[in-house]
């Protein structure tokens, strides 16, 4: 008789009854492993690990309800009815009829995700709080080149520059950037959008290569389709919640010397201004004159007219973080030199509310402008210097926004190594460990925070010296002042350890009374006895909330307990090893 | 009976044999049969043959009704009648089933607005939580606690500062060693060659030949060694031995009833000792499940639980050489896309199983 046999008559039980094998689930749902995969990823239905795996290690298992929720919806019956399109065509190429083909991919069933999207997401914060994956895909597809091999058509990388674009615009516009850290994979950002902390990642902008071994691109592919839906409903929301007709039109000409990012915010600006002037007109009507418009507008002006409009749009129900941010590049010009990573270096830089302007058809402003205040350049010497403004590597433009300081500039003069590229996701208290560069920043922060900040009004070229002199005075000053709060720490805990003593004095006086007049010598061993005694006490109670929680929480706590001492063995470790670096160049100075 | 004289062929009566008459004979047929019926038809025209019946005939209905199958009582009886309300199986609670209906209802209102504008709008074009305030959002299990986009240790900056790029390299190159490990300390993998001569089938001949006779020889051993044991074994026992051994089996228990005694008395001498070691020992279990949950717990942090057929495998960590790093954005060297990354992420977090992409 087998391990696990079943009379004929009786039901399954446990997770044979719960769970259904992937091939299971085909022959339940009469699907094939391409389509039943799609629909997984549509629904959002993923594998399930069951306790016990009764059909073995090597298959995948899956919850039966979701094949049963999968069994129910619509999707699949449009899906099936598409793959038997599709079989029409394939039939029609191996007939050698070409134009039937053609004419029939061309009339393909287009699916709509629309409802899935609704149903996965039921309110507007749900699909916020699960925008990272989105965001990331499509800034991916927006860098991918088309190709035919893996069936990246070009409509798609189209629709998927435009939502980056988009979405990108409408942060810059909203100040709501957060941190920004540039990686060897790629650039992470983060904004919070409704008090959600979204984190995305975008490549760099080198050149694609595809890697062909590991990746299955029908799965990505898949996960696009949905993923753009969701992003094209999340940006219209968006956008009419700052009252910005959705999709936008965009200045052709712009669009052409890619720079769709900067035609957005053209969009936005005209489009406030808009709504402050002709609400009750025709909408559509005035959109399209705007438009109309935008193109006869000479560039010089736009820039201008941006900061105009900028002064006037709505400054209500802003918290403070986006305050910070919205002021933090104020009465600062920069431009771009043809070297820069022009992309999220213009969707930084106008996050901030700086004003920037790139080498190349359609920017605002000319490399001659006089008003320019940072150039940012990358290479390894500049050749004609304007004595009006600096230049700096595009690396102090993110370390600013990550410190929330304007840095002095002279570490990342042009041809310079500049300082270390610190990770803003990096909590350097919880960590124990900071780097000596995030100390100076540390220092320069709560000097700038103490202190009024030099006139802005002063030349720049004469502002450098007394910048970091002034800087290394607040850093002494800090110093002191640090000193002087760890002493008090210090003398308040010696009080309360003292304080503490006498209470616990006290009560041992009361209790052995009698004791204390007989003889000194006893007091002495009475209190000799009574300190280990306390400390037990104070182990008790920590004993007894261990033994008071739950038994997961406990597995829990005592994870988070050695975790922190991980932690701290690691900072220890690199402590060390720092030491014995300072100790080697010291060396070798001498 | 003797065969008939076989006549010439040649002659004229074979000739008068083999004409057929067929078309003679369907002529006279098919000219009786006009005659019968009352001329042919064909030649008549067609208003003669056939005339639009306008007349409303009852009986010709009354009739098919007739030739109809009777309903009989039995199924007649069994015909929903809608004058009488069903009588359901099983009662449901009637305050849930208009709840129930109530939020199809409310679904119907708040999902229809999309698939009905499809037709009209493009996707996307639309605020589709416009009335999210009514649909109660439905708790939705997460695949796994690894967050969608995870970043990167600080070692992994473009320009990162010395200590943590250290430490980042440090770890690259530690999954690096720990693959080379695997491979060495593995097992070998079976060759595909095996070096030596090949065996002529003359020499096989031999070969064969040897082991057999070895066989022969064992089989008549062991048949030596059967003979010898069945003679023990009929040899008789005497009384007296059966009585020795039922005093031998006799002393045996009583010596392990004894030696139980004792043991109990003993233990119970030790019991505060025993309850020590059981406190011990379930303290011990205590331990190995919390070990076991945070074991789990750390491993899921890092890799999805097994999945499918193959075995998730992270991506290398990605860390610039110590000689590349030279602090500008405009030198970084390209790596790979984020294709993979985003895959493995995907693959990470439980989303899909691992698969196995086409190797070259």
């Amino acid at each position: 008789m087998p391990k696990h046999y079943r009379p004929a008559g009786k039901k399954k039980e446990g997770n044979a009854a719960r769970y259904s094998t992937r091939s299971q689930a085909l022959k339940l749902l009469q699907v094939n492993t391409k389509l039943f995969r799609k629909l997984c990823i549509y629904k959002g239905i993923f594998p399930r690990e069951p306790k016990k795996k009764f059909k073995g290690n090597h298959h995948t298992y899956y919850h039966l309800k979701d094949v049963s929720f999968l069994r129910h919806d619509p999707i699949l019956e449009e899906l099936r009815a598409k793959s038997t399109y599709l079989k029409k065509v394939t039939k029609a190429k191996a007939k050698k009829n070409r134009e039937l083909a053609d004419s029939l991919l061309k009339r393909q069933p287009e699916i709509k995700l629309d409802r899935l999207v609704i149903e996965r997401y039921p309110h507007f914060i749900d699909a916020i709080r699960d925008l990272d994956d989105p965001l990331t895909m499509v800034h991916l597809f927006a860098a991918l080149p088309a190709t035919d091999r893996m069936k990246i058509e070009v409509k798609r990388v189209h629709n998927c520059r435009k939502l980056s674009h988009e979405w990108q615009a409408y942060i810059a516009r909203t100040h709501k950037l957060r941190k920004v850290f540039i990686s060897v994979k790629g650039i992470y950002y983060q904004a919070e959008v409704e008090g959600q902390k979204i984190t995305w990642l975008t490549p760099h902008g080198l050149q694609q290569v595809l890697p062909d071994d590991d990746v299955v691109y029908d799965v990505l592919l898949t996960f696009l389709e949905f993923y753009e839906t969701l992003l094209a409903f999340v940006n219209f929301k968006l956008y009419h919640s700052i009252n910005v007709k959705y999709p936008p039109i965009l200045d052709p000409k712009l669009e052409a010397s890619a720079a769709e990012l900067y035609a957005l915010s053209r969009y936005f600006d005209a489009n406030s201004r808009n709504s402050d002037q002709v609400e009750e007109t025709q909408l559509e009507e005035s959109e399209l004159r705007l438009a109309q418009l935008q193109h006869q507008l000479p560039s010089n002006e736009a820039g201008a007219l941006m900061q105009l409009v900028k002064g006037a749009a709505d400054e209500n129900e802003e918290d403070e973080g986006t305050k910070e941010c919205k002021n933090f590049f104020k009465n600062m010009k920069f431009f771009l030199s043809r070297e820069v990573p022009r992309e999220s270096l213009l969707f930084v830089i106008p996050a901030f509310g700086g004003l920037v302007s790139w080498e190349g058809e359609g920017a605002p402003f000319n490399e001659a402008d006089q008003s320019i205040t940072h150039q940012i350049v990358d290479r390894p010497t500049q050749g004609h210097i304007y004595l009006s403004r600096e230049y700096v590597q595009p690396q102090w433009v993110f370390d600013c926004v990550n410190a929330r300081i304007i840095l002095p500039t002279e570490a990342y003069l042009v041809g310079r190594v500049p300082p270390p590229h610190l990770s803003p996701f990096i909590d350097n208290e919880e960590e124990g460990y900071v780097p000596d560069y995030a100390e100076t920043i540390k220092r320069l922060k709560a000097a700038a925070k103490n202190e009024i900040l030099p006139m802005p009004g002063a030349g720049v070229e004469d502002l450098d010296d007394p910048q970091t002199l002034l800087a290394e005075g607040y850093i002494s000053r800090t110093e002191a002042i640090e000193a002087a709060e760890r002493k008090q720490k210090m003398m308040t805990l010696e009080k309360q350890y003292h304080d503490e003593l006498k209470i616990e004095l006290q009560v041992t006086q009361s209790s052995a009374f009698d004791t204390n007049k007989q003889s000194p010598g006893e007091d002495m061993e009475a209190r000799e006895e009574t300190l280990p005694d306390i400390q037990q006490i104070a182990n008790d109670t920590a004993n007894m909330s261990k033994v008071l929680m739950s038994r997961k929480k406990r597995g829990l706590y005592e994870a988070m307990k050695k975790g922190q001492e991980k932690k701290k063995a690691h900072v220890d470790l690199l402590k060390e090893r720092k030491k014995k670096i300072d100790e080697g160049k010291k060396s070798k100075k001498n | 009976m003797g065969k008939k004289a076989k006549s010439s062929r040649k002659g004229k009566k074979a000739w008068r044999a083999n004409i057929s008459t067929e078309d003679i004979e369907d002529f006279f047929e098919k000219s009786t049969k006009d005659a019968h019926s009352g001329g042919s038809l064909s030649q008549l025209p067609n208003d003669s043959l056939f005339y639009v019946d306008s007349s409303k005939d009852l009986s010709v209905k009354r009739k098919i009704e007739k030739h109809r199958q009777k309903v009989l009582r039995v199924d007649s009886v069994l015909q929903k009648n809608p004058f009488i309300q069903a009588v359901p199986s099983s009662k449901s609670k009637p305050k849930k089933s208009i709840k129930k209906q109530k939020d199809i209802l409310k679904e119907k209102d708040a999902t229809p607005d999309c698939p009905k504008d499809d037709s009209v709008i493009a996707s996307g074009m639309l605020d589709i939580w416009a009335n999210e305030g009514d649909i109660k959002s439905k708790k939705v299990s997460k695949p796994s606690v690894i967050p969608a986009v995870e970043v990167e240790a600080p070692g992994c900056s473009f320009n990162p500062a010395y200590e943590s790029h250290q430490e980042s390299l440090a770890q690259a190159v530690a999954e690096e060693m720990q693959k080379v490990y695997q491979n060495e300390l593995g097992p070998e993998p079976v060759p595909f060659t095996v070096p030596g001569n090949a065996i002529d089938d003359e020499d096989r001949y031999f070969l064969e030949v040897d082991n057999a006779s070895d066989d022969d020889g064992n089989v008549e051993n062991i048949s030596e060694n059967a003979h010898e044991n069945r003679s023990i074994k009929t040899k008789r026992v005497t009384r007296v031995e059966l009585n020795k051994r039922a005093r031998v089996k006799d002393l045996q228990t009583k010596k392990a009833k004894a030696r139980k005694v004792e043991e109990v008395s003993k233990q119970i001498d030790c019991l505060p000792d025993i309850i020590q070691e059981i406190a011990k020992e379930d303290e011990e279990n205590k331990k190995r499940h919390i070990r076991r949950l945070v074991a789990k717990q750390e491993r899921l942090k890092v890799r999805p639980p097994r999945l499918g057929r193959h075995k998730f495998e992270p991506a290398p960590t990605q860390v610039l050489l110590s000689e590349e790093i030279n602090g500008s954005l405009r030198k970084l060297k390209g790596c790979s896309t984020l294709a993979k990354d985003r895959f493995k992420s995907l693959e990470k977090r439980g989303i899909i199983y691992p698969m196995k992409g086409k190797r070259k």
